[in-house]
């Protein structure tokens, strides 16, 4: 019974488009043979009508973008050298510890005239996301932004740096064990998974990483090359504190 | 409320006033600033009904595919025309039915940079694969966006009484715009479909593999291994499109919302009567039974003297209640460039707007209003799922409502047929 009514469910969603969307779920139709059979069209109406489209080739990157265009390799590195200013080299830490803001990423700015750059930096002195405009006509910063409590995606240096703890510290068994039962290897090191990660922000009965969200904390996703996922779930890597916590 | 009334009445007795003003209102519009890209990231293409739209795409680190500038042309109104300033995902909230588990797919991974895929095997067959940067904190150039012109059937069907063998019948087209991003085991499919007609269809579809690491129970999921074993936890996709309207290119559009009830009995069937809210300034607001809401130009008409506007036409939608910005189905607020995801906002420069919710919470009067759209899944894994999972997909429809004074296929033989002649 529960089966039945879960398959009416799933049917109910793919069939319930208003009539409005007639089209819409032609669409789908369409998408869904395609998949199947690449050709011919449904009818030969279609058939002896393709609707191709053009295939322009990649062309070479621009020095500079052309409105919202997304940041060039040369506008991206005059933004995150001018947003680099020497009191925020200065002042900020990054994941290692050393001077200056750990680089998040970079934008383009969709609104007003002329092209400006947003940088993202992670400041782990402050325990803050920071934000410098710049403007890429000019070079000059024109806006600069920072705020406690806002923890965008790791970058990859992040990342390294949170696997670097968890193998250092007192859960690396759990790595290396988890590692053995999923494949049936010994784990030999860093080369043998491959890791991403999420941001972890505590949940009310999480006990140890209680300052995550205030600090910069990171749930590891790790799969052996080639293999299964380790679930490392339970553990949690403050990089603003570095150390790791295990939940519960 | 008593006062957004009024203004509703005076708009419409505006729009009965300027009905019979076709002579003057057929007029160039604002002439359209310059395209808002260069070339290599420009998507135009002409469809077999002679459509033709154009637009503008990147890929952002979080948001993925991003359009803008989308505009549209066609045989009978060749003038390249403004529907949409931007539309992007702006959330995509995944919680697990077990309450142990839960993921913003957007804002705690993102649909560009690592994680967007590079086309590859059968993902653009017919289709184009236009290469572009990939939005990463370093970015590269691969192919990522599929462009790709598909059928969707009949677009209309009208006998034609002077040759009853042939009716007046076209097949429609789409220009369809395909991303794909993985996120962990799930694989995302971002999909824009720019109809022949106008309309413009935003869907998300799901794919990949169930997760590995949220094991379910009878009660919160689906046994999909053999006999009752291997539950998968049933799970929510809510996502969040941000649609940022720019009508004929002159910006400053106006919220309304219809509703429609029974008024009475008339002699043979119920009476029913629509009426209009002017949604003057920000809030969220929830699906009812015939429900409905447009954003409107406050100067574009069409030929008719009506004003140009676009309809929010939804489709299924599951509710997630247990968080309060996964409620609404719809959230208008004031255009501010520092609010960029629905939940989960992360830019320093509006540190205290972290949501939809917050963008709303001072109703600020709107001059140029932004719609963030919901659409919510509960997916009950099911043994074909694996793997790998079948797609499904969830999205909106925009339509256009009198954004042209008859439709914009309509053939040559139906020119003449505009209102009650």
């Amino acid at each position: 019974m529960a089966k039945r009514s879960a398959t009416v469910r799933r049917l109910s969603w793919v069939l319930g488009i208003p009539a409005a969307t007639a089209l819409a779920a032609f669409g789908v139709a369409a998408w869904q043979a395609n998949a199947a059979t690449p050709s011919p069209g449904p009818s030969p109406r279609v058939a002896a009508e393709p609707a191709g489209v053009s295939d322009p080739g990649p062309s070479p990157e621009p020095l500079v973008g052309t409105g919202n265009d997304p940041l060039t390799t040369h506008e991206l590195a005059r933004a995150r050298a001018a947003a680099l200013t020497p009191r925020l080299k200065a002042e900020a830490r990054d994941v290692t510890g050393a001077a200056g803001p750990e680089y998040l990423w970079a934008e383009v700015v969709t609104d007003g005239a002329g092209r400006h750059a947003e940088v993202y930096y992670y400041d782990y002195r402050a325990d803050k996301l920071v934000k410098q405009v710049v403007d890429l006509a000019t070079g000059k910063v024109t806006g600069s932004y920072a705020a406690a409590g806002m923890q965008p995606p790791p970058a990859r240096r992040e990342v390294g740096a949170a696997l670097g703890l968890l193998l250092a510290g007192p859960f690396a068994a759990d790595l290396r064990d988890g590692y053995a039962r999923a494949t049936g290897r010994a784990f030999a090191g860093r080369d043998d998974i491959v890791v991403t990660a999420h941001v972890y922000d505590p949940r009310p009965a999480d006990t140890g990483a209680r300052r995550c969200g205030a600090h910069r904390c990171l749930q590891l996703v790790v799969q052996a090359v080639g293999g299964p996922f380790i679930d490392l779930s339970h553990l949690i890597v403050d990089l603003s504190g570095r150390r790791v916590a295990r939940l519960k | 409320m008593g006062s957004t009334r009024a203004m509703g009445e005076a708009a419409a007795a505006v729009l009965i006033l300027s009905a019979g003003l076709t002579a003057t209102a057929v007029r160039p519009a604002v002439a359209q600033a310059p395209a808002r890209c260069a070339a290599a990231n420009t998507v135009r293409e002409t469809l077999p009904n002679g459509t033709t739209w154009q637009l503008c795409w990147r890929i952002h680190a979080r948001s993925g595919l991003v359009l803008e500038d989308v505009r549209i042309s066609s045989r009978r109104y060749p003038e390249s025309v403004r529907v949409l300033r931007s539309v992007t995902l702006a959330q995509l909230n995944v919680p697990y039915d077990s309450g142990e588990t839960e993921y913003n797919d957007i804002t705690d991974y993102g649909f560009g940079g690592e994680y967007l895929q590079t086309l590859a095997g059968d993902d653009c067959r017919g289709g184009s694969a236009r290469v572009g940067s990939d939005g990463d904190a370093v970015p590269r150039r691969r192919k990522v966006l599929c462009v790709s012109a598909e059928a969707s059937g009949p677009a209309y069907r009208l006998r034609n009484d002077g040759a009853p063998t042939k009716p007046y019948a076209r097949q429609g087209h789409d220009l369809v715009l395909r991303t794909v991003s993985k996120v962990s085991t799930y694989e995302y499919i971002a999909e824009y479909r720019l109809h022949d007609d106008g309309e413009i269809s935003a869907r998300l579809g799901a794919t990949g593999d169930l997760s590995p690491v949220d094991v379910g129970s009878a009660d919160n999921g689906w046994p999909v291994g053999k006999g009752a074993r291997g539950f998968a936890t049933s799970h929510y996709h809510s996502a969040f499109w941000r649609v940022d309207f720019d009508l004929a290119g002159r910006g400053g559009e106006q919220v309304e919302q219809y509703d429609t009830r029974v008024a009475g009995r008339g002699s043979t069937a119920a009476r029913l009567r629509t009426s209009r809210r002017v949604i003057a300034r920000e809030g969220s607001f929830s699906k009812a039974n015939r429900r409905w809401w447009r954003v409107v130009s406050r100067t574009a008409r069409n030929a008719d003297g009506h004003a140009r506007s676009y309809e929010l036409v939804t489709a299924a939608s599951d509710v997630y209640e247990a968080h309060p910005e996964t409620t609404p189905d719809v959230t208008f607020t004031q255009h501010h460039g520092c609010e960029k995801y629905a939940t989960d906002n992360t830019d320093p420069q509006c540190a205290a707007g972290r949501s939809i919710l917050d963008y709303a919470r001072n109703a600020e009067i709107m001059t140029n209003p932004v719609m963030w759209v919901r659409v919510g899944f509960h997916h009950v894994p099911r043994d074909e799922d694996q793997s790998p999972m079948p797609l499904h997909w969830q999205g909106f429809d925009l339509v256009p409502r009198d954004f042209t004074e008859v439709n914009r296929l309509a053939p040559e033989a139906r020119a003449g047929f505009n209102g009650r002649n």
